[in-house]
């Protein structure tokens, strides 16, 4: 699959994901590097030893969680941007993921983008906490971005636009906002259905074909729950729009 | 886990939260709504939302009055965060057969000395009012300005904040599965969630109301009846009053964002509480409409769906206390106008528990006028 999409299986990942215990302690270097190439510069630039000698230049890197710090260095000078810093003691609820990022503009500290996943997927409102970009760096800045615990090894980059900011329409036949979608969550709505009801989310043309969605993985968000746990909404009939007068025969729905 | 309430009222719709706010209003703690599903995911969420005074008994025409001058205010007296959505633009009412034009002639004498402001109407006037109708199909018609539509689910939601902000519990998701009864009188009611010892139950759970009640070992002679809906696509304000037709069985409203709204009963229907939809639907109320309003022809359905009337034999509500259980009260059998008597459910049952003087005297509404035969029957029902 990898060598068809690009994108890493989670039997990739189990080989190099660290344990619990070593994700427990701090800022670790996660390596996902599959294939086997002529590059080692990660190796070199790790000053703890931490990734072990290559003996020959083709291997895949070899990392010692135990002895790795979390500092970075061989993440900046990855030529492939595939190592990426987890710091899953950053709060109780948040980790951090630190990502390599060879994109102009870069993002400001302090501002929210939209965090992705490896196949580039949005997952997640991310806050940039930090940009390094000295010249250790050298020109492959490391961007620090908050995101929700259980998503650390699933954000992988991001886009420096914020599509889960309030602002966000997320019904655009009703025009309502993820905002006020936001607002009634905290207000004890529980279920699509009643967020519809109450905000007429879904009750347009469209039938809530986009924001129902939307709508249930805010819920999700916001209670932790799984989306296949959440209550269903209630679809309606007809599945499309159809006229009055082609219903009552005689008339053409165009 | 187990509680203890002093009132308990079974049903989250409009009924059930303007009488826990009421009563919580009066001073009234530890009340408990129990709502099966979400507040007015029943009938009352599922209603066309007009409101009218235009009725042929005069308790109908006192109770509706009495609400409808209610929700006038209701923003401010509910103190509500958003807007229930009031618009009073009127209900224009077709009468299709020489019977019901004759009805609406003592409807209107009898609603004008009861102080409510409708008039009979030729073809002529009626078209004015609504000029794409096909005025060669009614014979006459009655308008009254002061009818309108307001928005079930904020309306709803008014009455429970209110009545949270004064203590009430409101229980979603939490279903009723028994009531207990000792030696004549109410003690708890069983869910699915505990046991709540009560004193006091207030059933009010519109279309369910039937099975309640026998929970309860009372037997009301009220039975479900489906409605169904249609809604189009939203348009630019093309229709100012209700359209509605009970020979023609069919009512037809433009709402305030735009949509028109239209739905009917079959009264030969399974009485099975089936809330699908049905395609046979679709097809009659098509027809229904564009025969009478062609212009509506263009417009898209994009969405229908189905609820209940809770029908009583004499389609007016049953309220007050039973003889057979003591602490056992209704709040049903609103044969489909239950949200526009909420307010003055509210109200006469809050008062009938706490034994006060009635606003408006609702004892000739009591169960037993079924097998006294004292029935008030309603002849202007669709």
């Amino acid at each position: 699959m990898l060598e068809k999409t690009g994108i890493a299986t989670p039997e990739n990942l189990a080989d190099i994901t660290p344990s619990k215990d070593r994700m427990a302690k701090g800022p670790v270097a996660v390596i996902e590097c599959f294939q086997r190439i002529p590059c080692n510069p990660c190796q070199t630039a790790c000053k703890r030893g931490a990734i072990k000698e290559f003996e020959d230049i083709n291997d895949r890197p070899e990392i010692d969680h135990e002895k790795c710090n979390g500092c970075g260095m061989c993440a900046s000078n990855c030529p492939g941007l595939s190592i990426f810093i987890i710091d899953e003691t950053y709060s109780d609820e948040e980790a951090l993921v630190k990502v390599p990022y060879e994109f102009l503009p870069l993002p400001e500290e302090g501002s929210y983008v939209t965090g992705l996943d490896r196949e580039g997927k949005p997952v997640c409102r991310a806050k940039v906490l930090k940009v390094l970009n000295t010249k250790a760096q050298d020109r492959t800045p490391i961007v620090s971005l908050v995101v929700p615990k259980e998503l650390s090894m699933t954000v992988r980059c991001f886009n420096i636009e914020d599509y889960f900011s309030d602002n966000t329409m997320v019904c655009r036949c009703e025009e309502v906002t993820l905002g006020e979608v936001r607002e009634l969550i905290r207000k004890g709505y529980q279920s699509v259905d009643e967020i519809k009801r109450i905000s007429r989310a879904g009750m347009g043309p469209c039938q809530g074909r986009t924001c129902r969605q939307l709508i249930m993985q805010e819920l999700a968000a916001a209670t932790g729950k799984k989306m296949s746990e959440l209550r269903m909404s209630t679809f309606r009939p007809p599945a499309k729009p159809i006229k009055l007068g082609a219903l009552a025969g005689g008339e053409d729905n165009e | 886990m187990n509680k203890t309430a002093s009132v308990v009222i079974i049903g989250g719709g409009i009924s059930g939260c303007a009488i826990a706010y009421n009563l919580a209003m009066k001073g009234v703690k530890d009340i408990v709504v129990v709502e099966k599903n979400f507040l007015c995911s029943g009938s009352t969420g599922r209603c066309g939302a007009g409101v009218r005074m235009q009725w042929g008994t005069e308790m109908n025409c006192r109770l509706a009055k009495y609400s409808i001058e209610y929700y006038e205010k209701a923003n401010e007296l509910l103190d509500y965060e958003f807007d229930i959505d009031f618009k009073q633009s009127g209900y224009l009412i077709v009468a299709a057969t020489e019977k019901e034009d004759a009805q609406f002639r003592k409807n209107v004498e009898l609603q004008n000395s009861l102080g409510i402001p409708s008039k009979y109407l030729t073809p002529k006037e009626a078209k004015e009012i609504i000029p794409y109708m096909d005025e060669s199909k009614i014979i006459s018609a009655t308008f009254c300005p002061k009818d309108g539509h307001l928005n079930p689910f904020h309306t709803t939601q008014a009455f429970a904040n209110a009545a949270m902000r004064l203590g009430v519990e409101i229980m979603k998701y939490t279903t009723v599965t028994g009531i207990k009864v000792e030696k004549g009188r109410i003690t708890g009611v069983e869910t699915d969630k505990g046991l709540i010892y009560t004193p006091i139950v207030v059933n009010a759970a519109g279309g369910y109301s039937k099975e309640i009640g026998d929970m309860a070992g009372v037997d009301i002679p009220i039975y479900p009846e489906r409605h169904q809906i249609l809604v189009t696509e939203p348009v630019a304000p093309l229709q100012g009053p209700m359209y509605m037709g009970f020979a023609l069985n069919i009512y037809c409203q433009q709402s305030p964002e735009g949509s028109f709204i239209m739905g009917r009963g079959d009264a030969n229907e399974p009485r099975d509480g089936r809330i699908n939809s049905s395609w046979h639907f679709l097809e009659e109320m098509a027809k229904s409409c564009t025969e009478l309003l062609p212009l509506l022809g263009k417009l898209n359905v994009v969405r229908q769906w189905a609820g209940l009337y809770c029908m009583s034999p004499d389609r007016q509500p049953i309220y007050g206390p039973v003889k057979e259980v003591e602490g056992f009260y209704l709040a049903t059998g609103f044969s489909g106008h239950g949200f526009m008597f909420g307010p003055v459910t509210g109200v006469v049952i809050a008062e009938s528990i706490l034994g006060e003087t009635p606003t408006i005297p609702i004892y000739m509404l009591d169960k037993d006028r079924f097998t006294r035969g004292e029935l008030l029957l309603e002849p202007s029902v669709v």
